[in-house]
């Protein structure tokens, strides 16, 4: 119960505010006589998909000798097809705006579906080589289904595991960016992740400009400034030429801090600020790599507070706007 | 609290609880403009990304003019106690200043600066113990988990932090566990919290992040009642490797048994209580403990193999929901019991964007490393089942 609220609902009916009917609904809620337990129902189905997969992977891995190839390669694909004919029978009608899944489970089971046919794929490449020596442009295959399946059933779950997927491809994790970026081909990786950043960006600045699926952008946009802005500053900490990768980087953070500002877009304006941190305290650090003095930490200490001021300042303007 | 502080609270609650009813059409722009006028409240309150960048740069602010400071001045430890000590107490009269400004109490700078003064003068306290007056490790360590309890829960009453109020519990329970028969105590207090929390849970004359840290507080309470009588955390000894010099025993078969009991029954008894109290957050808690309890019973009754438990489980899980989304959605007014589908003035946009996190985080298959191109191709299921390249057949 939230007991401010139901005081209120009391105060606001008897000054007719609220009428009655819509006192006597938000009362329910307030009391907690209705409960709504769609996020409960979701998590069970995110649960349920982790641990199914999961054991298909594990089964598979430790029988297929026994079971053999074409059986695995079959169930899956069976399976694959059961999740995703249900799927296509329950999905609305294809649209460029929003549309509202047909109901809580829909999104679960289309990821179920495109998992288990990554994972045939996967084991299909594995088995019997179709694609020969360009086998790591499966995951490409994969990324690409994604991407069309997130688009078809208008699903911004699916379209995270394909803008993921894509980056792995690219052998980038953005679950795991540091790790990645710390292997020796860190060059190589850094300048995937770049690429595939600009591109996510492009992806969701033309998802607004041409209002296709535009609410896809947030998706898009994200993942794609975190690949960009962690690719810049990955060789802003690198020993050779960071002097280089800082000025881009500080150049790319102040385009994505002064346009989230313009188009009010506050987690962009986050990653820009971050980003933009972590470069120059690498500027003030870089002077006295040799030297135990507490210069450089005061100087971030005072980078920080201008942030502080920045974000202070950005904000009150954004709302004022 | 302050009770400017509390009376603003009170006003974001219902206008939170207005912009709800907007969003999803309940009422109209004037009613939603009348209750705003009826319930003034003069704090700016940023979205969650604002407040979550201004805690991280507060802290990086602070964090790093001390380290400035100490590596210019380089103290010895009295003198570095004292410096920590400086700076904690700067930080919580900021803290005190910033909640009583409308302008910055909700900047995620107050609760930054707090967190931060707590943590620094705990550290100093633990040089002063250690480092100072030269007390035993063991006794030092016990007097800082006593006073970080206390400085915690002193900190959630005073300012309303919710987080705080579970760092204090976190603090209380390594400390019981360190006594003799820890185990038993962690059961007497977790319960004895259980008891406390749950009437202030909705009680009117708390404030509403007060109530809130009642519910972090009976979480706490839970799950130190569940690890205490889990048969795997007796079996290990988890609790008693928390203790010095404490002899490993094996438990008495008579723990065993009632341990085991105990690890099948209080996931359903949390679950039937959150039934009959319609309270998602003890849903949630049973949802946990019922699965910890199943990976215990797998731990001891290999039942199955893992990739079939797995299997099953899951399928049960997507069933479970299938079959409640079901009976919810043909239910007269969508609802049945209490609960329903619907999202009840709940941002559903906000939860669809949050869900992408979990599985893009632990479904996406690993990255394809440039090397492992020419040792030939190993997919799998990713790391967690992803249809990615990290497995092996």
């Amino acid at each position: 119960m939230n007991p401010d609220v139901v005081a209120a609902i009391g105060r606001l009916t008897s000054e007719h505010v609220l009428s009655s009917e819509q006192a006597a609904r938000f009362h329910r809620v307030a009391r907690r006589h209705l409960v709504s337990v769609r996020i409960e129902v979701r998590a069970l189905l995110y649960m349920g998909v982790l641990l199914l997969t999961s054991g298909v992977g594990l089964f598979v891995v430790e029988h297929h000798k026994d079971i053999g190839r074409w059986a695995i390669a079959t169930s899956l694909a069976f399976a694959a097809a059961a999740c995703l004919v249900w799927v296509v029978r329950s999905a609305p009608p294809f649209a460029w705006s929003e549309v509202e899944s047909p109901s809580v489970a829909f999104d679960y089971i289309l990821l179920l579906g495109l998992l288990l046919f990554a994972s045939d794929l996967a084991y299909v490449e594995a088995q019997f080589t179709v694609l020969g020596p360009r086998w790591v442009h499966h995951l490409l295959v994969v990324g690409i289904v994604y991407v069309l399946a997130a688009y078809r059933w208008d699903s911004r779950v699916v379209l995270g595991l394909a803008v993921g997927t894509l980056a792995a491809w690219r052998g980038v994790s953005v679950s795991l960016i540091a790790r990645s970026l710390g292997t020796p081909d860190a060059g190589a990786l850094r300048a995937n992740a770049v690429v595939l950043g600009v591109l996510y960006v492009v992806a969701a600045f033309l998802s607004v400009r041409l209002d296709r699926k535009a609410h896809f952008e947030d998706v898009f946009g994200n993942a794609g400034l975190l690949l960009l802005l962690s690719g810049l500053a990955s060789g802003v900490m690198s020993e050779f030429d960071w002097e280089l990768w800082l000025v881009a980087l500080l150049v790319v953070a102040g385009a994505v801090i002064w346009i989230s500002f313009r188009f009010r877009r506050s987690m962009y304006f986050a990653e820009g600020v971050l980003a933009a941190y972590v470069g120059l305290v690498r500027l003030v650090f870089a002077p006295f790599a040799d030297a135990m003095t507490g210069t450089p930490l005061l100087l971030a200490a005072l980078l920080g507070v201008a942030a502080l001021v920045l974000v202070f300042v950005a904000h009150k303007r954004m709302s004022a706007r | 609290m302050r009770p400017e502080s509390i009376a603003w609270e009170r006003a974001a609650e219902v206008r939170a609880a207005a912009d709800g009813w907007r969003r999803a059409g309940a009422i109209d722009p004037q009613t939603h403009d009348a209750i705003r006028r009826a319930y003034p409240d003069p704090c700016v309150t940023p979205s969650a990304v604002w407040r979550v960048l201004t805690a991280v740069m507060v802290t990086i602010v602070v964090l790093c003019a001390f380290g400035a400071l100490a590596v210019t001045t380089r103290p010895r430890e009295p003198g570095f106690t004292v410096l920590l000590w400086l700076f904690a107490a700067a930080c919580v009269v900021a803290t005190e200043y910033m909640e009583a400004s409308p302008r910055l109490a909700r900047r995620g700078a107050a609760g930054a600066a707090s967190a931060c003064g707590i943590v620094l003068f705990l550290a100093g306290l633990g040089v002063f113990l250690h480092a100072v007056l030269a007390i035993r490790d063991d006794a030092a360590f016990n007097a800082l988990l006593l006073a970080s309890a206390l400085t915690w829960a002193a900190g959630a009453w005073r300012w309303g932090s919710p987080p705080f109020a579970g760092l204090s519990a976190a603090s209380l329970f390594v400390l019981l566990a360190r006594l003799p028969l820890g185990r038993v105590v962690w059961v007497i207090v977790g319960s004895a919290l259980v008891g406390l929390a749950t009437p202030r849970l909705d009680d009117g004359a708390l404030a509403p992040s007060h109530r809130r840290a009642a519910t972090v507080v009976l979480l706490a309470g839970i799950a130190a009642v569940y690890v205490a009588l889990n048969v795997y955390s007796l079996d290990q000894g988890a609790l008693e490797s928390l203790r010095r010099f404490a002899p490993p025993r094996a438990p008495s078969t008579a723990a065993f048994a009632v341990a085991a009991v105990a690890t099948a029954v209080l996931p359903v008894v949390i679950l039937l209580w959150a039934w009959r109290s319609r309270r998602t957050v003890l849903f949630g808690a049973g949802i946990v403990l019922l699965a910890l309890s199943l990976a215990t019973l797998r731990y001891y009754v290999h039942v199955a193999p893992l990739w079939a438990v797995l299997s099953v489980s899951g399928t049960a899980l997507i069933a479970l929901a299938l079959a409640g989304e079901r009976a919810l959605r043909r239910a007269p007014g969508g609802e049945r019991a209490g609960f329903t589908l619907d999202a009840l003035y709940s941002d559903e946009r906000q939860q669809q964007l949050l869900q992408v996190v979990p599985v893009v985080g632990t479904l996406t298959p690993g990255p394809v490393a440039p090397a492992s191109a020419e040792k030939g191709f190993a997919p799998g299921g990713g790391a967690s089942g992803g249809g990615g390249a990290s497995g092996r057949f």
